[in-house]
């Protein structure tokens, strides 16, 4: 179980969070002509990334506040949580620190020794 | 009790006899014994049968690790499973042994031992497969369930266990020598510790061996009494006793389960287990090393024991499992067996080493020619033999020269390895050390120490070094403890792995994996048969598949398999080691959420008057709301629900809809952002008036539905469904901080604020004038879709003038510790008008008969508003609601979809159902093109037959023509198609 670091509450169980998939998708201006695909990409299209990603968490047993997080799918390290209005940061700040970025032992999973 | 209690062990009180039953035999053993230790005592090995060729099985080893020795507790609810080397005895316990039928001795299963040349690995893949995909559910698998496997699950159940949070700084795993050093240099520091051991007395090897002789110059067991009272004593460090660690998570989160009963039948009605939850910042694994054993032929049989077992259970429970055994080794670490033995004044019967004289360490040497031991240097057992126990051992030595031992026992030893479990779990990276032929934990992955035996250090000497050294960062005491040994050996040990049978035939057998009766012959056959790799091996052939998760086999699979490919073992690589370390029950993980606490049960303020009044419930959600009212007991549903229809379409009827889902709104910008979330406008409506709106998912399709009443432009009040509250509520927030910020708005859930009655029939009217005689219902006062707030005895309800049945009628809500007094008012009232309470049931019928479609029912996300033909609804001059943009998408302006229709059996004597699918043919025939299905289905008194709403394909178009509804039995039903909408179509007793 992770620990998030709620920018309103401080670091709580990941019990308490609810994930709301990838943040800054900006949603479409209604007053604005837009193609069904455009469209649709907003709707249903998300990137499924592995290693540095964007996401957003509501702390929904808790203050109930939505808010951004950068995650490394990978090794499932937070690496920054922000309320909703500060701006993306940059994905210069972020060093992966750990050697195997699958989070995988190079020993342990004899399908990862395949793999080789 | 007989002479093989030698000696009063500290841990068990000889003085204390506690009896218990084994198989039905009354049996004695001491306070402090686990089962297996007690049966020694009693010279029984033989305790169980293997898990698919019933062979005879013994107790293997003295502790966790154990495979074979498992049996169910009858006197604990019949709890399967138990390993009998951990689980202590008490007064009248009731142990059975498992997998044998009618008895251990004689088991009919057996048999399969002869079968067995037929049970290779892949067996259940390759036979079972014909000649017909029925035999498999009614043959195949009933018998093997009965022939293979472990424990009966238990038919009854309770377990009570409770769960603890707890968040220090450091955990140390293990409370032996380096755990109890460990805790000792970090007493009094700043650190808040955790001290977690298995065990009920500290100290580990040192109570388990005779390894050590003295630590700073103090008999052992003295010097780990005086560090427990030190640390006990300290401010910072806690101990668990009788804790294992089972799992160890990402972010340093570990769980761990406590028996409160050891040694003790546990408690109806307390808490038998504490699960710990325990967040760290680091984590010192101090859990030691596991002894594996070695595969040759028959290596299963009773009698055969791991070396650290046999001392053991000499050292920490005072009991001989024999008086002279064999011993069997290839490393140093049984070294200290010897010594134990001989100081119990017993003399092997022989030790056999596969290493050569002069790798044999000289004090070992000096002590088997001092006490005569033969001596078998360089030399194997190819196997045992005998009947239910071992009765003989072949030897070969290194000239290939057979000699042969009568013998009773065998102690094995096949090495060491640090117990990596947990680390691995903690996704820490391991290397292989071809020196000590074994798997090490090198790289932490997360903030993990290992000392001692469980980071690879098998030697004593550098204890010390080791953890001044690795605690550094802690600020730790500098320790200089003394540990003297009786057999100074540094850890040594030859590879080996398996031992080829002498004779050997398609009978032999030699096990791998003794809990799941694996031999090294399926390996090879796994192997030839392609699958060579490591986690492919272990699921085809099930090797450390079973509950012990080969803990003392699976380097040894490792190493076969690595000489079998030709590969180095760390080409070979491991499997994942995976939580739970070992088992942990059911009842542990569930704690308290179990039982009547599994889910919250949600009750309506006037709950208590529906138990009076003979309510039948049903669950939506958490909520238990009032099905029906059956008048009595012999009333069924369909005729309480036809007689409340009835009524309320005669006279009037009441429902209890306070479980409806009700969010206030308000903030500046609040019209703004209700015109944002529901497709309708409410910009032109006035305070004080209502409307039934829809939300939208972004995809455009329905997802709730509600009635909005409007206070002010700064001002709403909203109603979900009953399920849908929550995700109404989560959505509005997540939309007013995400999407909108800028927007000045606030809401919030009043759901259980307010209870909500829904009044409605021809003679609500009349009876809402009684009750409320200062208000004006009049049409032209209080006209459809209206609310008015009223006091009513220092209350203040809102009334709103809105139905669900196609009746006239009132919503009234009132807060809810009012609920009750109005509730009572409005039925002592209504009495005389024939006014009834009616349930969910009823409420269904009503609403379809009036075409009022139940979102979730009629619906399934996948239905638009247009499917609906709600189009009305949609406020198309806005620019902007949720899911608009979808309204126009390709395939949501697609003219076939499926749409919302009436359905009319043509013969108004066949009775529709829910679920029964719409097709243009009389005939069935495959494939049938389904056009869609019918989503609610009742029998209408007011109409006299079944009717039904349906989603089917460019339904709207289809109004007024004929199709057919297909049944269960593959027979037809011929059907109308109709608009969806069976009573007062044009709104007059709604509005009136």
């Amino acid at each position: 179980m992770l620990v998030i670091e709620c920018p309103y509450c401080g670091p709580r169980d990941q019990s308490e969070f609810s994930n709301g998939g990838e943040a800054h998708v900006k949603r479409p201006d209604g007053n604005t002509d837009i193609s069904d695909r455009e469209w649709s990409e907003y709707v249903f299209i998300r990137s499924n990334t592995k290693g540095i990603f964007y996401e957003r968490w509501v702390h929904s047993h808790g203050c109930r506040k939505w808010f951004n997080c950068v995650r490394d799918t990978s090794t499932d390290e937070i690496l920054k949580t922000y309320k909703i209005d500060e701006s993306r940061p940059n994905l210069k700040e972020f060093k992966n620190k750990i050697d195997t970025p699958s989070g995988e032992p190079e020993l342990g999973s004899g399908n990862f020794t395949v793999k080789k | 009790m007989n002479d093989l209690t030698i000696k009063s062990s500290p841990f068990v009180n000889t003085n204390q006899k506690i009896s218990f039953l084994f198989d039905g035999k009354k049996l004695s053993g001491f306070k402090g014994d686990t089962i297996a230790s007690a049966l020694l005592r009693n010279n029984i090995n033989f305790v169980g049968r293997s898990f698919k060729y019933h062979r005879p099985r013994g107790i293997y080893t003295c502790g966790i690790e154990e495979p074979n020795a498992l049996v169910q507790i009858i006197s604990e609810y019949s709890e399967p499973n138990t390993r009998a080397t951990v689980k202590k005895i008490y007064e009248g316990m009731e142990v059975e042994s498992q997998n044998r039928w009618p008895s251990l001795e004689l088991d009919l299963g057996s048999i399969n031992n002869l079968f067995s040349p037929l049970f290779s690995a892949g067996f259940y893949y390759k036979t079972f497969m014909g000649p017909h995909k029925s035999f498999w559910k009614k043959i195949y698998e009933p018998i093997i369930r009965r022939a293979a496997g472990l424990g009966k699950p238990p038919k009854e159940f309770k377990a009570i266990s409770s769960h603890l949070h707890h968040n220090v700084d450091i955990v140390i795993v293990g409370a032996g020598l380096n755990g109890l050093l460990a805790a000792k240099s970090l007493i009094n520091s700043d650190h808040d510790i955790l001290l977690i051991d298995f065990d009920t007395h500290l100290g580990g090897i040192i109570n388990n061996s005779n390894k050590i002789s003295s630590i700073d110059n103090q008999s052992p067991l003295e010097w780990v009494k005086e560090t427990v009272e030190a640390i006990e004593k300290s401010k910072n460090i806690k101990i668990l006793r009788n804790t294992l660690v089972t799992t160890y998570n990402y972010i340093n989160h570990l769980i761990a389960v406590e028996d409160k009963y050891v040694g003790s039948r546990p408690s109806e009605n307390k808490v038998n287990s504490t699960l710990h939850k325990i967040r760290t910042e680091h984590v010192i694994l101090c859990n030691g090393h596991i002894e594996r054993f070695l595969s040759f032929q028959n290596n299963d049989l009773p009698g055969i024991m791991l070396a650290s077992s046999f001392e053991k259970y000499i050292c920490r429970y005072g009991t001989l499992p024999s008086k002279e055994p064999v011993l069997f080794s290839n490393n140093s670490n049984s070294n200290s067996l010897i010594y134990s033995l001989i100081n119990q004044g017993l003399r092997p019967k022989a030790y056999i080493d596969s290493r050569s004289g002069e790798n044999i360490e000289a004090n070992l040497f000096d002590i088997i020619r001092k006490n005569d031991i033969p001596l078998y240097t360089n030399s194997q057992i190819k196997g045992v033999f005998g009947n239910k126990r071992i009765e003989k051992i072949l030897i070969e030595d290194s000239k290939g020269g057979l000699s042969e031992i009568k013998a009773d026992f065998l102690c094995v030893s096949g090495g060491i390895n640090p117990d990596v479990h947990l680390f691995t779990q903690s996704k820490g990276l391991l290397d292989w050390d071809e020196k000590d032929l074994t798997y090490k934990p090198s790289k932490p992955f997360q903030s993990t120490i290992t000392l001692g035996s469980a980071s690879g250090q098998f030697n004593f000497e550098n204890i010390c070094n080791e953890i001044n050294e690795k605690l550094k960062i802690f600020k730790n005491k500098k320790l200089d403890t003394k540990i003297d040994l009786n057999i100074n050996t540094s850890y040594q040990i030859e590879k080996l792995w398996e031992i080829s049978p002498h004779e050997p035939s398609i009978w032999s057998k030699s096990f791998i994996d003794l809990q799941n009766d694996v031999t090294t012959k399926d390996i090879r056959q796994a192997i030839s048969e392609g699958f060579d790799r490591i986690e492919h091996l272990k699921r085809y052939t099930t090797n450390s598949m079973g509950t012990d998760q080969g803990k003392i086999s699976s380097i040894n699979a490792l190493g076969i398999v690595s000489e079998l490919l030709d590969k180095k073992v760390n080409e070979v690589g491991t499997t994942i080691y995976r939580p739970p370390y070992a088992p942990l029950s059911f009842a542990a993980i569930a704690g308290r959420n179990s039982y009547e606490f599994y889910d919250p049960e949600r009750k309506s303020p006037i709950h208590q008057w529906h138990l009076k009044n003979g309510a039948v419930f049903e669950d939506v959600g958490q909520w238990k709301r009032p099905w029906y009212f059956p008048i009595n007991s012999s009333e069924s549903m369909h005729d309480a629900v036809q007689r409340e229809s009835k009524q309320v379409r005669n006279f009037a009827g009441i429902l209890d809809g306070s479980t409806l889902g009700k969010i206030e709104i308000k903030g500046k910008d609040a019209l703004i952002f209700m015109n944002l979330i529901y497709t309708n406008s409410f910009s032109k409506m006035k305070p004080g008036s209502a409307r039934y709106a829809l939300m939208l998912g972004e995809d455009g399709m329905v997802k709730d539905d509600g009635i909005i009443s409007k206070i002010s432009d700064e001002h709403f009040i909203a109603t979900t469904t009953t399920g849908g509250a929550a995700t109404v509520l989560g959505c509005m927030e997540e939309y007013a901080q995400t999407e909108w910020p800028n927007l000045n708005v606030y809401m919030n859930s009043i759901t259980e604020q307010f209870a909500t009655f829904n009044i409605s029939g021809p003679k609500t009217r009349e009876i809402m004038q009684k009750v409320f005689p200062s208000m004006d219902f009049s049409n032209e006062a209080f006209p459809f879709m209206t609310f008015q707030f009223h006091n009513y005895q220092d209350t203040q309800i809102r009334i709103l003038r809105a139905s669900f049945t196609g009746e006239m009628g009132y919503e009234i809500y009132v807060p809810s510790n009012n609920a009750i007094k109005v509730w009572e008012q409005i039925h002592s009232f209504g009495k005389d008008f024939g006014l009834i309470t009616y349930g969910t049931e009823t409420m269904h019928l009503l609403r379809a008969e009036k075409g009022y479609i139940l979102v979730g029912q009629d619906t399934d996300g996948s239905i638009t508003p247009i499917d609906l033909g709600l189009n009305w609804m949609i406020g198309k001059t806005k620019s902007d609601f949720l899911g608009k943009r979808s309204l126009t998408r390709s395939d949501t302006i697609r003219t076939d979809r499926k749409q919302l229709v009436g359905i009319l059996p043509s013969n108004k004597k066949e009775r529709l159902t829910e679920g029964q699918h719409i097709i243009l043919n009389e005939k069935i025939t495959t494939p049938m093109p389904m056009l869609g299905h019918i989503t609610s289905s009742y029998i209408s008194p007011t109409l006299g037959h079944s009717f039904g709403l349906a989603v089917i394909k460019d339904g709207h178009k289809l109004i007024g023509s004929k199709a057919f509804a297909s049944t269960p039995d593959q027979k037809t039903i011929a059907v109308d198609i109709v608009k969806p909408i069976f009573y007062d179509e044009e709104n007059k007793r709604l509005v009136s």
